[in-house]
């Protein structure tokens, strides 16, 4: 190890040290002071064990935590960021608060969720064994640029990466990918057949429309969600890759789907949580778990932290999902109309840095297939465009309520009894975790004095 | 029932941004007055389109990439468009949609892709592709005889120069080029600006002058739009407005 690199470990230790000794969290800080001293710091650190990065605009964080408790069950000693911090700065401290002084990191994995621009920084500097590839939808435009410079960034860096790569075949942007290095022998594509819900014309916004390769109009048999489905293009053959696993007889109403000729029931009944297990087993299958194992974290293991995440207040059910772009919410929609009879909806809308300043992303949701929507509540410092946006597909204006403080949109939302659905975008969704358990700790505490 | 007809160009190329959203809220401020807004789509390589059989003409936004699809159709196009133009079809254009209506438009890579040519002004985008104005804006414009705010949100790298006559002055944000004064470009039948958000879902305003033009040049009768529940747009406004406009 060269002394630069010896002293940014000391000198990031010591840091870390001090900023517990004076009680602070030291969160992505210590990352970004070493960032800033030493942009190589990354390679200050001695990483022995294999890493598998998971990225993507959706469902990262859900993949990564399913790949984790995998791995943990196991009894593998896993690192990992599960709380997001998947920037450059972000895994630089996760790596600073797990090593030891000559910058050691003990482990038997490395399992990370990486943003999508950051790939290519990250593992220039760390070894990759296993990168597994989403998808990539339009998401945050001020913050991350067009969808297009986000691809190119990550196929920049696979046209001279030799490990695995697992690819969803199923949307263009990503299955493009696989081309990015001919020699490249990893390539491991999952695909899902067509489920109930798949529709012969598209349903909601998406990107993939042209094919990336020869700039020829893509042609659908069928779309899963969004642009996700079974696509080709007429006049170069993009598309035509024979995927490593596919998740066959897609049941959403047991919820459960067929892998290699087994059936495993899963916890949630949505396609796009199907297509993150798809991820999840491609990966596994690359590490040879017992099937047991894969079994138990697919029926019983829950993220929660605002991903489909379920509570009970009062005489009322809610389920929370997070949702940063049209897709996201767009499938929490799919997830409440599937719900037969009356419900209420609460949108949560922010517009801070980590959300892209720009929330016009909302008129790209789609909120004409609203079924049986008694009440629509809407909260956050966008509160008010997101009541002009239900509005304006039709909706009665008089039955949407703006509340943008949350314990008032709270009290507002649970007024009514019965089933609901909040959704609530990047920096929005733990304030509306946190203000859903307080609503519901005031009210235990009031029915428990009477 | 009276009707009008929109053509929505490239919609599946232009659509960044949530810039389909204009034509969803000219639908919904139509369809609260009685009146029904055809929507017709062009589409790369549709051959038959009449550009004159139309009431409003409605560009959005797109990435460079597809902009330079689409420039070899648009300029095939051409007289088509000048007809509709010089008969007073009303012109709805964002961003992508306002640059390639100009002289021409130099995108990020350097590349030259040549406009249509309607308007005298060209645009030019920095070959550093952070380069970009990126940002809430207020500008203020002449909308139905009387000074309006139009709020929006702008994200173009493109610098637009030579603008005759802009759309609005800039009150907050940065308009046709970094630190600007003026955005967008108007004329009686032209609205051509950078605003996203989408441009009409927090200046209804806007949304219903454009109705009334297009009303009053199809009977050739004065068109007062009946009022309708706008509360929700009004609370948007006073918040964003204090919040953009107070420093």
């Amino acid at each position: 190890m060269n002394i630069k690199n010896a002293f940014t470990i000391i000198f990031g230790k010591l840091m870390v040290k001090f900023l517990h000794l004076l009680g602070k969290d030291a969160g992505n800080f210590p990352g970004l002071v070493l960032w800033e001293m030493n942009k190589d710091c990354l390679k200050a650190f001695k990483v022995d064990c294999p890493i598998i990065a998971v990225t993507g605009t959706n469902g990262k964080t859900s993949v990564t935590n399913y790949l984790n408790h995998i791995f943990e069950s196991t009894g593998k000693v896993i690192i990992t960021n599960k709380q997001g911090n998947n920037l450059d700065t972000g895994i630089c401290s996760l790596l600073l608060n797990n090593c030891d002084m000559r910058g050691r990191v003990k482990a038997d994995y490395l399992v990370l969720e990486v943003d999508e621009s950051h790939v290519p920084v990250i593992f220039s500097k760390l070894k990759l064994e296993t990168l597994v590839l989403l998808n990539f939808f339009r998401d945050q435009l001020d913050r991350n640029g067009e969808v297009e410079t986000l691809i190119l960034k990550v196929k920049k860096f696979l046209e001279t990466f030799e490990g695995n790569v697992v690819l969803n075949a199923d949307d263009p942007n990503v299955s493009r990918l696989g081309l990015a290095n001919p020699d490249n022998k990893n390539i491991y594509y999952f695909s899902v057949d067509r489920y109930a819900g798949a529709t012969d014309e598209p349903y909601e916004v998406g990107e993939g429309k042209f094919c990336p390769l020869c700039g020829g109009e893509l042609v659908y048999d069928y779309y899963q969600y969004s642009h996700v489905g079974k696509f080709r293009c007429p006049k170069c053959g993009f598309g035509n890759v024979k995927p490593y696993i596919t998740a066959k007889n897609i049941d959403l109403d047991v919820p459960s789907i067929d892998f290699e000729g087994e059936t495993y029931k899963i916890s949630h009944n949505s396609i796009y949580y199907v297509y993150n297990l798809s991820a999840v087993y491609t990966a596994a299958s690359l590490y040879n778990f017992d099937k047991s194992v894969l079994h138990e974290t697919f029926e019983k293991f829950e993220v929660n932290n605002g991903r489909l995440e379920k509570f009970e207040i009062d005489g009322s059910s809610l389920l929370v999902n997070l949702a940063k772009n049209p897709v996201g919410a767009n499938m929490t929609l799919r997830v409440m109309n599937e719900h037969k009879g009356e419900k209420e909806l609460l949108f949560v809308l922010n517009d801070n840095l980590a959300d892209g300043h720009d929330v016009s992303w909302i008129w790209d949701i789609n909120f004409t297939v609203f079924r049986d929507v008694s009440r629509v509540v809407t909260s956050g410092t966008r509160a008010y465009d997101i009541a002009i946006r239900i509005k304006c597909s039709g909706y009665d204006p008089d039955r949407i309520t703006v509340r943008p403080d949350l314990d008032d949109a709270m009290e507002e939302f649970f007024k009514v009894k019965g089933d609901k659905y909040a959704i609530a975008n990047y920096t929005a969704i733990q304030p509306t975790r946190a203000a859903v358990k307080r609503y519901k700790e005031k009210k235990e505490v009031n029915a428990k004095n009477g | 029932m009276d009707k009008l007809k929109i053509l929505h160009m490239y919609p599946a190329m232009l659509d960044l941004y949530g810039d389909s959203g204009n034509v969803e809220i000219l639908g919904y401020r139509c369809k609260m007055r009685g009146i029904e807004l055809e929507v017709h789509k062009h589409n790369l390589g549709d051959k038959e389109t009449d550009f004159t059989d139309f009431d409003i003409i409605y560009l959005g936004g797109g990435a460079d990439f597809e902009q330079q699809l689409l420039a070899d159709d648009l300029l095939s196009l051409k007289d088509s468009i000048k007809a509709a133009y010089d008969n007073g079809v009303y012109f709805l254009m964002i961003c992508g949609g306002y640059q390639l209506m100009g002289q021409y438009y130099k995108d990020s890579n350097g590349e030259k892709i040549t406009g249509l040519g309607l308007f005298d002004y060209y645009t030019v985008a920095s070959t550093d592709k952070r380069c970009r104005c990126i940002g809430n804006i207020v500008i203020e414009t002449e909308t139905d005889g009387g000074k309006y705010k139009v709020i929006g949100f702008e994200n173009h790298g493109g610098q637009t120069k030579n603008v005759s006559s802009p759309f609005g002055r800039v009150l907050a944000g940065n308009g046709n080029e970094f630190e600007c004064s003026a955005e967008g470009y108007t004329e009686r039948n032209v609205t051509a600006t950078y605003l996203h958000g989408p441009l009409l879902s927090k200046n209804p305003k806007l949304a219903d002058h454009i109705i009334s033009y297009c009303m009053e040049r199809k009977t050739g009768e004065k068109y007062v739009p009946a009022p309708i529940n706008d509360k929700l747009e009004e609370d948007c406004r006073r918040q964003l407005l204090e919040r953009l406009l107070t420093k």
